[in-house]
């Protein structure tokens, strides 16, 4: 048996079990079937095929029909009421706010304490060097020795604070704490490098 | 669509004139795709699915067209589902034979059994594409759209297909 070759027909086997062809075209395919074995053995197949689903169970369309929300349930999101709409974008917008506020302050907190550490850091630094028993040598000294001026007010009690603070008498404690009072919260600028050298077994 | 207004216009007995005109197509189609349990629960919820989004149906294809794809889409996500179940939880013996069992109950004449293992060897795209055409009768346009391809891809997923049952049952 010689395989047909017309697929216009072969395609139209389908619809003519369907009973979906016009009748010129039905008439078409009939004439082809009458000499094609293979068109025939084709839709032999295809009629095996569509028979064969009688299998599927079947519906009960009652049930089926209770399961369905009556139409006016279903509210689709474009036709919500205009003043859900606004109260859903205030909600909205009242979150953003929240949102980046916070985010920005606490931001900013990172970013003062981090250069609050950075400031202290050089404090720190400085304070391991000098012993507080002894006496800090005089401010003109520092500026002789390095020929800088300082650009901050020199504070020798300040300089001895991370170092023994028992050796201080209490006079002494009151003008530290007066010295510090008088501090700014933040320095201006970077601390000047000068007040390490001070220590002379550094650089 | 003068079902469909007259149901969105409160006649409930418009609802149970689309159901009734498609249910039967469309528990075909899931028994030809390959399902063998929960067909009419399928249905069901390819109906439920339906009307829920009948507002999105523009008419742009027919009722049936729609609701095919609805069901192909609600079997996919069975089928991941079935997936993940059986990655997770092992398969008993005893399911194999009930299932088995079932099926021989629903295949009475020994041709359906024939044409149910000659689609099996179908891959999954050949079967819908196939059953969609000969079961159902839809055109190739309108089975593009149900299985998300081309026309060109489905008339070529049909020619592969019938090649193969028609081979399948000459062999049987």
């Amino acid at each position: 048996m010689n395989k047909c070759i017309d697929s216009d027909i072969q395609e139209m086997l389908p619809d003519l079990l369907h009973r979906a062809l016009a009748d010129g075209e039905r008439q078409r395919v009939q004439a082809h079937l009458a000499t094609c074995e293979s068109c025939q053995e084709d839709l032999e197949v295809l009629r095996t095929v569509k028979s064969a689903a009688v299998f599927a169970p079947s519906i009960d369309v009652d049930s089926v029909v209770r399961q369905i929300p009556p139409y006016r349930t279903i509210v689709p999101a474009t036709e919500r009421p205009a003043r859900t709409r606004v109260v859903s974008w205030l909600v909205a917008a009242s979150l953003a706010v929240v949102v980046l506020g916070g985010g920005s302050i606490l931001l900013q907190s990172n970013g003062s304490l981090a250069s609050r550490a950075r400031s202290q850091q050089p404090a720190l630094r400085i304070a391991k060097v000098p012993d507080a028993t002894k006496p800090s040598p005089p401010e003109s000294v520092a500026r002789s020795k390095t020929g800088m001026q300082p650009s901050i007010p020199a504070h020798p009690q300040a300089l001895a604070l991370a170092a023994d603070a028992d050796g201080l008498s209490d006079g002494s404690l009151v003008q530290l704490m007066n010295d510090m009072d008088g501090f700014d919260a933040l320095p201006a600028s970077e601390p000047d490098p000068v007040i390490s050298v001070d220590s002379g077994d550094s650089l | 669509m003068e079902l469909i207004n007259r149901w969105r216009a409160g006649d409930g007995r418009a609802a149970t004139r689309l159901v009734g005109r498609h249910s039967q197509a469309l528990a075909r189609f899931a028994a030809s795709a390959g399902e063998r349990d929960g067909i009419e629960e399928l249905v069901q919820d390819t109906f439920v699915r339906a009307f829920a989004s009948l507002d999105s149906f523009r008419g742009a294809s027919t009722l049936r067209t729609w609701l095919f794809t609805i069901e192909r889409r609600l079997m996919l996500d069975r089928r991941r589902a079935e997936r993940r179940s059986r990655e997770t939880v092992p398969v008993e013996e005893s399911d194999h034979v009930s299932e088995y069992g079932a099926l021989d109950g629903l295949i009475a004449e020994e041709a359906q059994e024939r044409v149910r293992k000659s689609l099996d060897a179908l891959s999954p795209t050949q079967r819908e594409v196939f059953t969609l055409r000969v079961q159902q009768g839809l055109s190739y346009k309108e089975i593009a759209e149900v299985v998300g391809s081309t026309e060109g891809a489905a008339r070529v997923h049909y020619h592969n297909a019938i090649k193969t049952v028609k081979e399948f049952l000459k062999d049987e």
